[in-house]
């Protein structure tokens, strides 16, 4: 089975075309492509249990694409694209069940197509293969939110697209100038990562080389200033979109950070660290004071789910043991959790056509284990125990004090901000006496839906041991520069 | 023996045109009937020159007889197969459009092979008078089929405004061979080559040069030069538009390429700034006259504007060293040319009738009731966006490093704003096509159109992902390495 990141990437996409060519009827469509996402899921956790936890690329496949240029088909996977295909593998299905009711065509044909493309950006390990995954997961979500959307979804989904092409676009051209000086310093062409990381910049070229490429995935996260896509796409987007930009996309820029930046720049992205982890710092109490303002769930989560990205960047900046670790296990507690809690959102859309605070309330009185659900996740989010956020909040403030006393004072101080609004969220949504008259319990596919990702989350919090082992290499990797940069 | 085969070709195309005029006059076979032996006259004429196709030779056509006034080599043949292959694409995907519009005259036909004869000559010229015969004698056959709608106005004006400016812009080219031949006596490119290694003196190549890069610099529609080329573009009916913004800018890119390399490469300081001006100017005012379209046939035609911008860049980076420049020409052309052929294939298979159905509103869902035909469409809006895993990508890929390659970094960022600006245009159709709902029923009749247009959409994403992997089928790379023999055959 060694080409089995091949099969992860492939089957989804190749899937996509052939039930988009065949005239099929939409039932046909959801239960092939569900049977194709268990199929991959089960092709991942086979691959998650032959995954031995060591630092190195494992599975790794090569094949020239473009010679004359150096192109080649690169996969291969290590302890954090680990992390970004099992939770795509993981969520997709649970996703699919998750509105069985819809009944369009296209929305299950660009998830399809989103999962591989997803799966191929977090695998591949030449920069020219990874900017063709990294731009083709942004054309399933660009009609997901145009055709799907609401209100005003055509602007929207033209708005997110253009915004985050521009980013690739300058990517894209830093991406040209390596594969150039790769040429020029060792005589062939590459863009291999491997490759690339052994060329010598003077230091505004690699500045701006670094500034291109924090530039594109800053816009994905997103970072503070690039962050005003997001509210508005959040609130025009469909449920499944929303799941894979929060749950899913967001991850994938945190790993095309360490996996391109941080390889490629290294000494750079070491002398940066500072202002990086001060400004993630910055960006999660500023969109969490941002999430306590809204009146829209959608809205709020949107700033909740980028409080906490901003929170893991400043734990992969801090370039120690601790918070890669616990970078490395929000990127999955809180891919669960986010995918889990926009899955209810969707509902409760799906039920009362409103997600405003202002309609909603006293959901716990006419539906109760939904309520139990809602809760639960909602928590999860801020990280109480027994749940993985717990676990990786832990493990990114030991991170953050042990990078500087008082960043990690402020860190683990703040982190309550995440509890302030998600109780104002609980209290009102299911306890508060509102308008609703009726809420409809969790359907049978709803609930099946939500119960493993339940499950996962306290797994991860009650064994971390077990999902820590095969993380551990990899969040080893910068520890010993650590200690140079300390002196 | 090899001569042979070329001059087989090129009379199957040359007395094919004459036949098919004389079988036109006197004749009464349909439209449909006349196409198909077009599309066979092409065909057999494709057989006659895929045997040279990715070889390396040069060798020119009956050195007595013509006087190495024609130069066969591994960059004509290319060329000629392109040609070929676009004219033959434009026929069968057309084919339902020129059934259904009455103003295709039986003569068109004959008029789209005397196009193709002269752009093989003029790919194979190697003398620059018969570049100029050639020249002019391929722009005729377009003025009139660009006028083939009689009974339109805007046809006509197109016609009109694009014959005087054309012939206008075409004396330049023969003032500029008048001043070349002033100083070196001959106008052979090769003689020019050998005076330019022994002489020191070269001012009025360099006039001469200028005045050609003029004509050059309007049929490729370079701003400021290129006004005409929204109305003409607009005014000729769809086939013909996707023949000119296709094949006949690729046989103008021919020519260029093979004087410019031959020639004027050593004079790259006085020309490279003169170039990359103009691709710059070009580009930022491609971009702005596109973002102002309203419809999309204009859309397209002023974005071929940002595409020449896009070739032009190429082509400053070819007057320096870099070796990747002139090939990613020749590889853009054909991303190009094959986006184009399909994405007005497309737009005339849905034309009604006489009435093409070519604004922003007239596309709104149409992929409710097509869905395959619109993902086709929009295959051919990301590769002309230069989207990854089409073949427009890689056009762009290899254009923007043959700018970083010959330290235009600037000008490859200006590039990639460009791209940046097209996504918002090209995207926009593609939203038109999914986001909004249906406005009118399309009722497209089956035919043999979207079966052609479907094998360019499979080239178009096969050019972009193409792995060595399938044993059967050639990979990406081999379009850059052909591309990169031809370039190497003009210096045999």
């Amino acid at each position: 089975m060694e080409n089995i990141l091949s099969l992860l990437i492939f089957i989804p996409i190749f899937s996509a075309i052939i039930l988009f060519l065949l005239p099929l009827n939409v039932k046909f469509i959801r239960y092939a492509s569900f049977i194709v996402t268990l199929f991959t899921t089960t092709l991942s956790l086979w691959m998650f249990n032959h995954f031995e936890a060591t630092s190195h690329l494992q599975f790794v496949q090569e094949y020239n694409w473009i010679k004359e240029y150096g192109i080649s088909y690169h996969v291969g996977i290590d302890g954090i694209s680990l992390i970004i295909v099992m939770m795509t593998n993981l969520i997709m299905p649970l996703l699919y069940l998750s509105f069985w009711h819809l009944n369009r065509k296209g929305y299950w044909l660009n998830l399809l197509i989103v999962h591989g493309g997803l799966t191929g950006a977090a695998l591949s390990l030449d920069l020219i293969l990874f900017y063709l995954f990294w731009e083709t997961m942004l054309l399933p979500i660009f009609f997901l939110i145009g055709i799907f959307g609401r209100e005003n979804k055509n602007f929207m989904s033209m708005k997110f697209t253009l915004y985050t092409i521009f980013g690739s676009l300058l990517m894209l051209l830093a991406i040209l100038y390596l594969g150039h000086t790769h040429h020029l310093q060792m005589g062939v062409w590459s863009f291999a990562i491997t490759d690339l990381r052994l060329l010598h910049f003077d230091m505004q070229s690699s500045l701006l080389l670094f500034a291109a490429f924090i530039f594109a995935f800053s816009i994905k996260i997103p970072l503070f200033p690039f962050h005003t896509w997001l509210p508005q796409t959040y609130r025009a987007a469909p449920t499944g979109a929303i799941v894979i930009m929060s749950a899913l996309m967001a991850k994938l820029g945190v790993y095309a950070i360490w996996r391109f930046v941080f390889t490629l720049f290294e000494e750079l992205s070491l002398q940066s660290s500072h202002f990086f982890v001060i400004l993630g710092l910055f960006g999660m109490i500023y969109f969490g004071i941002a999430a306590m303002k809204q009146r829209e769930l959608k809205k709020l989560f949107a700033y909740s789910s980028a409080s906490h990205l901003s929170l893991v960047v400043m734990g992969i900046f801090a370039f120690n043991y601790y918070a890669h670790l616990g970078a490395f296990y929000m990127i999955a507690s809180h891919a669960l959790s986010s995918a889990a809690l926009f899955m209810m959102l969707g509902m409760i859309y799906k039920r009362t056509q409103s997600l405003h605070l202002h309609t909603l309330g006293g959901i716990a009185f006419h539906a109760p284990i939904f309520s139990v659900f809602f809760a639960f996740f909602a928590l999860s989010i801020v990280g109480i125990p027994l749940t993985g956020g717990f676990v990786s909040e832990l493990l990114l403030i030991m991170g953050a004090f042990k990078y500087n006393i008082i960043l990690g004072f402020i860190a683990a101080t703040t982190l309550l901000i995440a509890i302030l609004f998600v109780f104002r969220v609980i209290q009102k949504v299911l306890y508060a006496k509102g308008s609703l008259k009726a809420f409809e319990e969790l359907r049978s596919y709803e609930l099946f839906s939500l119960i493993p990702l339940a499950l996962l989350i306290l797994a991860m919090g009650i064994f971390p041991s077990y999902f820590i082992q095969k993380l551990k290499p990899t969040a080893h990797q910068y520890t010993i520069k650590e200690i140079q940069d300390v002196q | 023996m090899y001569s042979n085969d070329i001059i087989t070709s090129l009379l199957i195309i040359g007395l094919g045109a004459v036949v098919m005029m004389l079988v036109a006059a006197f004749t009464k076979l349909s439209n449909l009937v006349l196409s198909y032996v077009t599309l066979l006259i092409i065909t057999i004429a494709i057989y006659f020159q895929l045997g040279y196709l990715g070889e390396l030779f040069a060798f020119d056509i009956q050195a007595e007889l013509f006087n190495k006034m024609l130069r066969f080599d591994s960059f004509a043949s290319l060329f000629n197969i392109i040609f070929l292959v676009g004219a033959f694409l434009m026929i069968a995907s057309a084919r339902a459009f020129m059934y259904a519009t009455k103003f295709f005259l039986p003569e068109t036909f004959s008029l789209i092979l005397f196009a193709i004869f002269s752009m093989m000559l003029l790919s194979m010229a190697n003398e620059l008078l018969t570049a100029f015969i050639a020249l002019e004698s391929a722009s005729v056959a377009v003025y009139i089929l660009v006028g083939m709608n009689r009974h339109n106005v805007r046809a006509s004006e197109a016609l009109f405004k694009y014959l005087l400016l054309g012939s206008f812009s075409g004396a330049f080219f023969l003032l500029g061979i008048a001043f070349v031949y002033a100083q070196v006596g001959s106008t052979h490119l090769g003689a020019i080559q050998e005076y330019l290694i022994h002489h020191s003196e070269h001012e009025l190549i360099i006039i001469g040069g200028v005045l050609m890069m003029v004509t050059i610099l309007f049929k490729i529609s370079a701003v400021p030069f290129g006004a005409w080329t929204l109305d003409v573009y607009d005014g000729a009916s769809l086939p013909i538009t996707a023949f000119m913004a296709g094949t006949f800018k690729i046989a103008i890119f021919s020519v260029a390429l093979r004087i410019l390399l031959v020639d004027y490469a050593s004079m790259d300081a006085f020309f490279k700034p003169l170039l990359v001006m103009t691709a710059v100017i070009t580009i930022v005012g491609g971009s702005l006259l596109t973002l102002a379209q309203q419809n999309i046939k204009r859309m397209l035609a002023a974005s071929s504007i940002v595409h020449s911008g896009y070739l032009l860049i190429a082509l400053s980076a070819t007057t320096t060293t870099s070796v990747s420049a002139a090939p990613s020409i020749i590889f853009y052309l054909v991303a190009y040319f094959l986006s184009a052929v399909g994405a007005f294939g497309i737009l005339s298979y849905i034309s009604h009738w006489d009435t093409e159905r070519t604004t922003y509103e007239d596309l709104k869902g149409f992929a409710h009731e097509n869905p395959i035909l619109a993902a086709m469409m929009s295959v051919f809006m990301l590769s002309f966006a230069g989207f990854p895993s089409t073949i427009g990508f890689l056009g762009k890929f290899y254009i923007f490093t043959s700018a970083i390659e010959s330290g235009l970094i600037w000008l490859a960022l200006l590039g990639v704003l460009a791209a940046f600006v097209s996504i918002y245009y090209y995207f926009k159709v593609i939203a038109m096509m999914y986001f909004y709902e249906q406005k009118q029923r399309y009722n497209l009749s089956f035919s043999f159109t979207p079966v052609i247009i479907a094998i360019v959409a499979i080239a178009v994403l096969w050019g972009g992902i193409g792995t060595g992997l399938v044993s059967f089928l050639p990979g990406a790379n081999i379009i850059i390495q052909t591309a990169q023999a031809s370039i190497s055959s003009l210096f045999l």
